[in-house]
């Protein structure tokens, strides 16, 4: 990533301001419409899983410019992941779903640019998760 | 320094290959699959991919061993997999040859023993070199599940009968690699850096490599040692063209090595001269040749535009490394021959045919250099201009030469060769146009390059007295303004602007690039934004002439006029949008103005490490480029940003950087916000105060309005002294919204008046300028505090709260009074009520929370009221947003 696009990511979160809650509504909804057989992944309440994930992309987006920090976060909940039953094709579906609810929320500030951040920014992080969870994952014989 | 940069670089990552991991994952644990093959072109990962496999599986318990083919190995039957075999080759038959079926079943038996039953994990890299015997115990012990064979095969190569075999029996799994995505790139190198990458280098990255992750290895690697690649403040910058390293060499050596001597010659003749037009390729070299070359990936063909070229861009550049030098001097010889034999009309052929001649070590005509030098000036490719023309002896340039040098030689930093090039230029006897132009460059060179404004001005009154057509004339005027501008007298400038009345096109364009700077900073702010934007569209139009401002100055005169109207977010926008652009197209200058803007409009929003970030971006290119003038005016900004932060060493240190290089006086008093910030950083009260008094009278003499209202604003901000006679003087000549807020909120501390100083954060934050907004609310807070209004107070005091901490860590005078509120009150909810509040503020009726709490829905709406209370809302939807600037 170059450091404008860093700063998009940054920029454009913050924008989203008191909408925060929103997205994360719209995120999941993209989530399962795309893959409904994520939905049984998920055995929390919904609602504390839609602050959980905001508490995480914030935690994530704010720590983009310090790549050290940022792997601290990824990988470790990546690792966490790996017990789930996420699958590294998953992955793919996430961000597809993240980038479709920031646009929606977004609109028309979320311009061509800001998308290329945002993939981008996800890409590393969807790396560096699955790095952790290549760490964490027993294999069968 | 190879060590050093050894260590320095972290494990390569692994980038893009996960998916491919869990396919082997599966193979392994389904039991059913006797292996795997990865296919690909060579480069692309296939044995960095088995080998993270196996050290997957033997992480997770599994044994694993590699074995590789090789030409030695080759010879030996069982060469390459001795390893595996039991002591000694077993009983000897009859005839007293090895009883190859014993043998493999004895090695069977072997490693099932060794290893207790669990598959042995088998890497098998480039399985077509092993002989015939070493697969054919491969083959055995993996239909016999007793290892898991992991192998690659490089396309092209011929699959051994082994794996045919098993894969016709279901017994393989497939994998095909590609190289890298345009992103997965992207995070490769941001990776292995460690950082981001500025953008002109990571598209670079891409263009040489195109995703092939052993090139961009190697790349990167060679561009470190070479010093190509370096980092400045935590960003990777290109300084140098990637260079080809020997492993580089030995790959692409690899590719094309093997290939019969007709088919070299041609990858070799397009190395050299590529594009090369199809029809002659055909007649020169047999059409099996071209297939074959085409089929085996090494060239493209376009047969629409009738070009051939290497597929790969690497190729060429290793290529032509490679090559020996007569060779080379023999083809590119013949080729400038044959094409100036086909075409003797001058056009962008001569360009090609004086660089072959040049390259072949020859020196084409004069003329013709002079001709290919202007064909490389229309794709602004100054290096190559400064080829040819220093090809040319001094004696037989003349004065368009001289421009066509001089001006190449100020686009690449070299300022003092410039200046005797073009001094030299104007001797010699030239028409009005050409003398002008001379003038004109050889004065930007002074001003930009040599950091003289004064001898700028001496120049280019000198050609005032030389030229006599009135266009020609203006358009001097025009360019005495814009050093007048630039070096800190926009008054002056704009008085001589008046002196113009002309309405060429041509001059306007010049007039604007002076003009529109000049005006926003009288706080003629609208007419700056409207004038830039039409001389944009006229630049565009004019075409591309020699000795203007590339057509990027407008957008970036258009952005600071934007700025000094208080349109922060459009200014930030069209900055964003027109870096970019320039990024990809290689305009440092314009990179370093644009990254410079985005600072300041980040600092005047209070996003003060993001502004620190630009102005360290913009400081560190223009270092690179040699830009002297610019770099002041970062590290100016960028020693404003630290102390605004609260890290005076920081500030200090940037000044001083500063004071090495020579001072360029653009927006001079605004400069000094910095050395006055400093000294308020460091606990130096009094002489903070008096560098703003002093800047900003000096600002006032020399017309610098939005400026002089910064600051003094500031000088209120951090000293409590009354400005709001001078302010309210200054919003009413400028059309400026900053400056009408700036105003406002100094009448309104004047005055002790709550409500105004209320109304001068919701100007400041609609705006965009948060840490303004934040300290307005400050003021508004203890304002209502004095005035016994107590819960009007908390709103205001967690209104500032909230808007500061949108400002990245801003340390301010007037953020003070946050230290009580976060001491005292870092988190004023109880746990219960921070539960109920986090449920509430996704949309959670009460009802339902009181079910998912195991609460009375009484309770939970009592836990409500106490947090509106305590975070100053009235209602859920406030809750929402309270919540939001926590987070």
């Amino acid at each position: 990533m170059t450091p404008e696009q860093i700063t998009l990511v940054q920029s454009s979160f913050r924008r989203l301001g008191p909408d925060l809650p929103a997205l994360t509504v719209r995120f999941y909804q993209e989530l399962f419409e795309r893959n409904p057989a994520l939905r049984p992944l998920f055995t929390t309440d919904m609602g504390e899983q839609r602050v959980k994930f905001a508490q995480k992309l914030s935690e994530i987006v704010w720590s983009m410019p310090r790549l050290s920090e940022l792997l601290i976060h990824t990988r470790a909940l990546g690792a966490r992941h790996v017990g789930y039953g996420v699958r590294a094709t998953d992955y793919q579906t996430v961000g597809d779903s993240l980038i479709a609810a920031l646009a929606a929320v977004l609109g028309d500030e979320f311009d061509a640019q800001t998308r290329e951040a945002w993939v981008l920014a996800y890409n590393i992080v969807a790396e560096t998760m699955l790095e952790g969870a290549a760490s964490a994952r027993p294999i069968g014989s | 320094m190879l060590a050093n940069v050894v260590m320095t670089l972290p494990r390569w990552p692994i980038v893009g290959r996960r998916p491919e991991l869990e396919v082997f994952e599966g193979a392994l644990g389904s039991g059913e699959r006797a292996g795997l093959v990865i296919y690909g072109r060579a480069g692309v990962g296939k044995t960095r991919l088995a080998d993270e496999c196996a050290a997957q599986a033997a992480g997770s318990g599994h044994p694993a061993q590699r074995i590789a083919g090789s030409r030695t190995t080759a010879l030996l039957p069982l060469g390459a997999v001795a390893a595996l075999l039991p002591d000694g080759l077993g009983q000897l038959g009859p005839d007293g040859q090895v009883d190859v079926a014993a043998l493999f079943e004895q090695t069977r038996r072997s490693l099932r023993d060794r290893h207790r039953g669990r598959r042995l994990v088998i890497v098998a890299d480039d399985v077509a070199l092993l002989d015939v015997a070493s697969l054919a115990l491969l083959g055995y012990l993996a239909a016999q599940r007793a290892i898991f064979l992991i192998a690659t095969v490089r396309t092209g190569e011929p699959v051994p009968d082994l794996l045919t075999d098993l894969w016709r029996d279901g017994r393989l799994q497939r994998i095909d690699l590609h190289d890298l995505s345009r992103a997965h790139l992207d995070t490769l190198l941001h990776l292995a850096l460690g950082g981001p990458i500025e953008a002109g280098a990571g598209q670079e990255f891409w263009e040489s490599s195109r995703g092939n992750p052993l090139y961009v290895h190697e790349l990167v690697l060679g561009a470190l040692e070479s010093g190509a690649l370096v980092e400045r403040s935590g960003v990777w910058h290109l300084e140098d063209h990637l260079p080809a390293t020997s492993r580089l060499l030995d790959l692409v050596e690899q590719r094309i090595g093997g290939l019969p001597d007709e088919a070299r010659s041609v990858v070799e003749l397009l190395a050299l001269c590529q594009p090369v037009e199809l029809g002659y390729l055909e007649t020169a070299a047999s059409p099996v040749v071209l297939e074959s070359l085409e089929r085996a990936g090494l060239v493209t063909i376009a047969v629409a535009e009738g070009q051939v070229r290497l597929a790969h861009p690497l190729h060429a550049k290793v290529v032509r490394a490679a090559m020996p030098k007569l060779r080379a001097r023999t083809m590119l010889l013949a080729q400038a021959e044959r094409l100036e034999a086909a075409s003797s009309a001058p056009g962008p052929a001569e360009l090609r045919t004086a660089v072959w001649r040049l390259d072949a070590g020859g020196r084409p005509d004069s003329a013709v250099l002079v001709r290919g030098a202007h064909l490389a000036r229309s794709t602004h490719d100054f290096r190559m201009v400064r080829r040819l023309m220093e090809a040319v002896p001094s004696d037989e340039r003349d004065a368009v030469g001289a421009l066509l040098l001089g001006e190449a030689l100020y686009e690449l930093g070299d300022f003092d060769a410039a200046e005797r090039v073009l001094a030299a230029g104007q001797e010699l006897p030239s028409g009005e146009n050409v003398a002008m132009r001379l003038a004109v460059t050889r004065a930007k060179n002074a001003h930009w390059g040599l950091c003289q404004p004064e001898q700028a001005l001496a120049i280019n009154g000198a050609a005032k007295a030389v030229v006599s057509s009135a266009p020609l004339v203006e358009e001097l005027v025009a360019h005495e303004a814009a050093v007048l501008t630039f070096s800190g007298r926009p008054d002056i400038a704009l008085a001589v602007l008046q002196g113009i009345t002309g309405s060429d096109q041509r001059t306007r364009v010049v007039r604007a690039i002076a003009g529109a700077v000049a005006l926003a900073t009288a706080g003629r702010t609208a007419e700056a934004v409207a004038l830039a934007q039409a001389s944009y569209a006229d630049h565009v139009a004019l075409g591309d002439e020699l000795a203007i401002a590339h057509p990027a100055t407008h957008i970036i005169n258009q952005v600071f006029a934007l700025t000094e109207a208080g349109r922060l977010a459009e200014a930030e926008q069209l900055a964003r949008t027109g870096a970019e652009v320039v990024a990809s197209h290689r305009v440092p200058i314009a990179q370093i103005w644009f990254a410079a803007n985005l600072g300041r409009v980040a600092t005047l929003q209070g996003r003060l490490a993001t502004a620190r970030r630009y102005y360290a971006e913009a400081a560190g290119l223009a270092q690179a480029h040699r830009f002297a003038g610019p770099r002041c005016m970062a590290l100016s900004g960028l020693a404003l940003a630290h102390a605004m932060l609260g890290e005076p060493e920081a500030a200090a240190h940037a000044l001083a950087e500063r004071a090495a290089v020579p001072w360029f006086g653009f927006l001079g008093p605004e400069q000094h916000l910095a050395d006055a910030w400093a000294a308020t950083a460091a606990q130096r009260p009094a002489e903070a105060a008096e560098t703003f008094r002093a800047a900003a009278v000096e600002a006032a003499s020399t017309g610098h309005r939005l400026t002089e209202s910064w600051l003094l604003h500031d000088l209120m901000r951090t000293s409590g002294e009354d400005v709001s006679e001078r302010l309210r003087q200054l919003a009413g000549v400028c059309d400026s919204a900053l400056v009408s807020a700036r105003a406002r909120h100094a009448a309104a501390t004047r005055a002790r008046d709550a409500k105004e100083l209320t109304g001068a954060a919701d100007d400041f934050e609609a705006l965009g300028a948060m840490l303004l907004a934040a300290e307005a609310a400050g003021g508004a807070a203890a304002e209502f505090s004095r005035a016994g209004e107590g819960r009007a107070a908390t709103a205001a005091l967690r209104r500032s709260a909230a808007l500061a901490a949108a400002c990245e860590g801003a340390n301010t005078p007037g953020l003070f009074h946050l230290a009580t509120v976060n001491a005292a009150a870092a988190d004023p909810l109880s746990g219960r009520e921070r539960e109920v509040v986090l449920l509430a503020a996704t949309g959670m009726a009460s009802k339902d929370i009181a079910e998912r709490l195991y609460l009375s829905v009484r309770t939970v709406n009592n836990h409500l009221q106490h947090a509106y209370a305590k975070l100053g809302v009235t209602s859920r939807a406030g809750l929402a947003q309270a919540l939001g600037s926590t987070i």
